[in-house]
């Protein structure tokens, strides 16, 4: 008995962890309009596109046009993730550590921003076609790059769901803090479209993987503060 | 920055070092450099303002972290201030700058990755202050404007100082061009500019205490 004791501290965060990332999990299904909605704005989005575009697009117009949908569907897509929290926080004000709270949102959201990844490539590859000759390091950039973005919307939106015009305010204050992120991205996926190999590009992947890193620990350090009413 | 409400010696010492920096900057010998000529003279005001903002940007987000761990509203009310006066110097910074080029480089805004930068940092600074704007609780407003201030100084010195290395740029100092001071910074402009530049970020402490000062004595008003 004692000994599971000494150990509960971190069996207690993990449960923690696991149970808010179950909630998350049931909340999006019990609301699967939500989550539509999103599946349908990408659709949307990428056929608008297609149809505006009307086969002149070139692999660098691809390029630049898919980061653009990735940026708009991730940050209509996490805007929502702390929006429903309003009214529960004072049951988690006393009941879980901001920090687990804080992985446990960024576990779930970074899954969460992995699926839109993947659908949005699906729908990029249905209409306008996937023009990369290594699309292993493609993929391999897309998801350092999907990282920075799912964690600094994560945080602003902890910021601005604090606010009455939270839809209006997500944007502003995302956009200008993940450019750094979606520069380096988007230059390297520019790179490798027009057929870099692993070498060319891994200079910059270092950098945006270093700018994750920094982003990440900004986060823990400061969600706590975002958090508390 | 309580000291800087308190003292006043540095006031005269401020309007000595800017008007040193206007005659000088003006009258004084400059390097006969090509396709610079006489607009090199624009250093002593272009440049500091980018000292000056980076400055402020940095003693606000000291005060902010201060503000977080000490729940104080003075540490608040110091980062909020600086923040405005070094947006202040960024936007005429920009301006200056876009004269400068038009001189230089042939046109206003050649997308230079340091002119992107420090267009992208005034963005999130604005972001910052309409973040501020739009949080009615004075709490949640201090606090909420900590910790995306905290978080935007954190974005921005990557954005300013690391990125634009990595790519070819016009500014000296980038794209593996050695930064100013090995060539075209000699010892003519380095009197005129290191002066400058301590003037040019003690006016913008100055504005800064002359915001808190105001708004510290209409609390005062209010309460009476």
């Amino acid at each position: 008995m004692y000994k599971t004791l000494s150990f509960q501290p971190y069996f207690c965060g993990m449960n923690q962890i696991i149970v808010l990332i179950k909630k998350d999990l049931l909340v999006d299904f019990r609301q699967k309009y939500v989550v539509a909605g999103i599946a349908l704005y990408i659709f949307t989005l990428t056929y608008t596109a297609y149809l505006a575009f009307n086969n002149v697009i070139t692999p660098a117009i691809w390029n630049a046009l898919f980061w653009l949908n990735l940026l708009f569907s991730s940050v209509t897509g996490l805007s929502r993730s702390f929006s429903q929290e309003a009214h529960r926080s004072y049951y988690y004000y006393f009941l879980a550590k901001p920090i687990h709270i804080l992985t446990a949102k960024l576990i779930y959201y970074g899954l969460y921003e992995f699926v839109l990844v993947v659908l949005l490539t699906w729908v990029f590859n249905l209409f306008l076609g996937f023009p990369i000759e290594n699309p292993s390091l493609f993929l391999v950039n897309l998801l350092v790059g999907a990282i920075g973005l799912a964690v600094c919307f994560t945080l602003i939106a902890s910021i601005v769901s604090k606010t009455d015009n939270a839809s209006h305010l997500m944007p502003i204050l995302a956009f200008p803090v993940i450019i750094p992120v979606l520069l380096i991205a988007v230059t390297n996926s520019r790179k490798i479209v027009f057929g870099a190999s692993l070498g060319d590009i891994s200079a910059n992947l270092l950098v945006l993987i270093c700018f994750n890193v920094i982003i990440i620990a900004l986060s823990f350090l400061l969600f706590p503060y975002s958090w508390k009413n | 920055m309580k000291y800087l409400i308190k003292a006043y010696w540095w006031k005269p010492l401020t309007v000595f070092l800017l008007i040193y920096t206007v005659i000088g900057g003006f009258l004084m010998p400059v390097p006969r450099l090509p396709i610079l000529n006489e607009t090199i003279r624009i250093l002593h005001f272009h440049v500091p303002m980018w000292f000056g903002m980076i400055i402020m940007f940095a003693f606000s987000v000291f005060y902010s972290l201060k503000y977080l761990s000490t729940k104080n509203f003075i540490y608040d009310l110091y980062a909020e201030h600086l923040v405005n006066a070094g947006v202040l110097f960024g936007i005429l910074g920009i301006i200056s700058g876009m004269v400068w080029a038009n001189f230089t480089w042939g046109e206003p805004w050649s997308n230079d990755p340091k002119q992107n930068a420090s267009a992208i940092s005034l963005l999130i600074y604005f972001a910052l202050i309409i973040l501020r704007g739009s949080l009615q609780n004075d709490h949640q407003r201090a606090r909420m404007g900590a910790v995306y201030n905290t978080f935007a100084f954190a974005v921005l010195i990557p954005l300013i100082f690391v990125l634009p290395r990595m790519t070819d740029s016009l500014h000296p100092g980038n794209g593996g061009n050695p930064a100013f001071g090995q060539y075209d910074l000699d010892s003519d402009l380095r009197m005129v500019f290191y002066p400058a530049v301590l003037g040019w970020t003690l006016l913008g402490f100055w504005i800064a205490t002359l915001q808190i000062r105001s708004v510290n004595l209409q609390k005062q008003l209010d309460y009476e």
